[in-house]
């Protein structure tokens, strides 16, 4: 005789460290929500009516809002991913391992460099 | 300084469902969550019944959760936990009285990612001679070779209890550890069990494995640098035309 406890739907909401997991796989939802929004863009360049209505859509004000909530969560997501990083991929050189800080510290300067790269492109310069 | 513990009970030959009792337990600075037990089979009640040994975090006998975390009660203490205490069998496994459970599912997966170190095959005809190793090449699996099979990272695992199927960290992060071993040749008897869907790929890097487990192993890592490993197996065998 013996009896196995069932996990329960709501086992995510027991925990700290389970609602921060969740938080993280849930970054997923308002970036889905901005690709079909970039999607819908793409597909609206086949007329000049349908554009202006899409850049009418993108300019409301609660899609800015989900689109701003994207981008905190793409650098949330970017954050625990970075974290996580050196323990999937660890690197040696020779016999020492490269610290795990330095990896992340050079994946921020890399997000850094993309981002100043583009507002060079396209914001007119820094 | 007395401390009301609540222990789960479970006695199939007296009562169906598992129930909760509570013991009212002296302690100090230096009573870990297994003094506390012993003492309430000792002195309040020899029917509890749980599992330890060495009393040392080497066995890895005494896993509970301790307020719904798993737990080494030999590595935990009563002064951790200045209000409620709750001590619960690990969870994800199937209880078999009290805080005893039944290991065999791990056990299996244990098994099956075989995690000993195998013999080149053939094996070389000339005389055996011994394995050397460089300290380069023992830093290379050492963390994941402190794994003490206490389950703890299983009991952490929403992945596994949710599929038992799961080959779960434990297991993994040991299947790593040979895999690692310059000493060893079975890799390519281990890659087909981590390939599969319940090998390294059911894991979703929750990492709540690596928190709990005593030994410092971090066997989420383990985990996900086997789905690299994985993935490079993988597609070697679709260029061989073997997948």
């Amino acid at each position: 005789m013996a009896y196995k406890p069932n996990l329960q739907r709501t086992w995510w909401l027991q925990h700290r460290f389970f609602r921060a997991y969740m938080l993280r796989e849930a970054t997923v939802l308002p970036l889905v929500f901005l690709l079909c929004s970039l999607l819908a863009g793409a597909y609206s360049l086949a007329s000049t009516e349908a554009f202006i209505a899409w850049q009418e859509f993108m300019a409301k004000p609660w899609v800015i809002v989900i689109h701003a909530l994207a981008l905190l969560a793409s650098l949330y997501h970017a954050l625990t991913f970075f974290q996580l990083f050196p323990r999937v991929m660890p690197i040696r050189l020779g016999d020492k391992s490269v610290p795990a800080a330095v990896m992340i510290a050079a994946q921020w300067a890399g997000t850094v460099t993309v981002i100043a790269l583009f507002l060079w492109l396209f914001g007119g310069g820094l | 300084m007395h401390k009301d513990i609540q222990i789960k009970r479970y006695l199939p030959e007296e009562h169906a469902e598992p129930f909760w009792q509570t013991f009212h337990v002296p302690y100090d600075d230096t009573t870990s969550i297994l003094d506390a037990l012993n003492y309430i089979k000792e002195e309040l009640d020899p029917t509890v019944s749980f599992r330890w040994s060495c009393r040392m975090a080497i066995c890895g006998s005494c896993g509970y959760m301790v307020n719904g975390i798993p737990k080494l009660g030999c590595k935990d203490f009563v002064r951790n936990y200045p209000s409620a205490l709750h001590i619960e069998p690990l969870a994800h496994f199937t209880v078999e009285r009290d805080l005893m459970v039944a290991m065999d599912e791990f056990l299996q997966h244990l098994e099956a990612v075989k995690p000993y170190l195998i013999a080149e095959q053939p094996e070389p005809t000339e005389p055996h001679k011994p394995h050397r190793q460089t300290p380069a090449q023992l830093a290379k699996y050492k963390q994941f070779a402190n794994c003490i099979n206490c389950g703890l990272c299983y009991a952490a695992c929403p992945q596994f209890g949710l599929n038992p199927e799961f080959v779960g960290p434990g297991a993994i992060a040991l299947a790593h550890r040979y895999n690692l071993d310059s000493r060893d040749h079975g890799k390519v008897e281990r890659m087909p069990v981590l390939n599969t869907h319940n090998g390294v790929w059911s894991c979703t890097f929750v990492g709540f494995c690596s928190d709990v487990c005593p030994k410092g192993v971090d066997p989420a890592a383990a985990v996900n640098q086997g789905k690299v490993e994985s993935a490079k197996s993988m597609l070697i065998q679709m260029f061989r035309g073997g997948a």
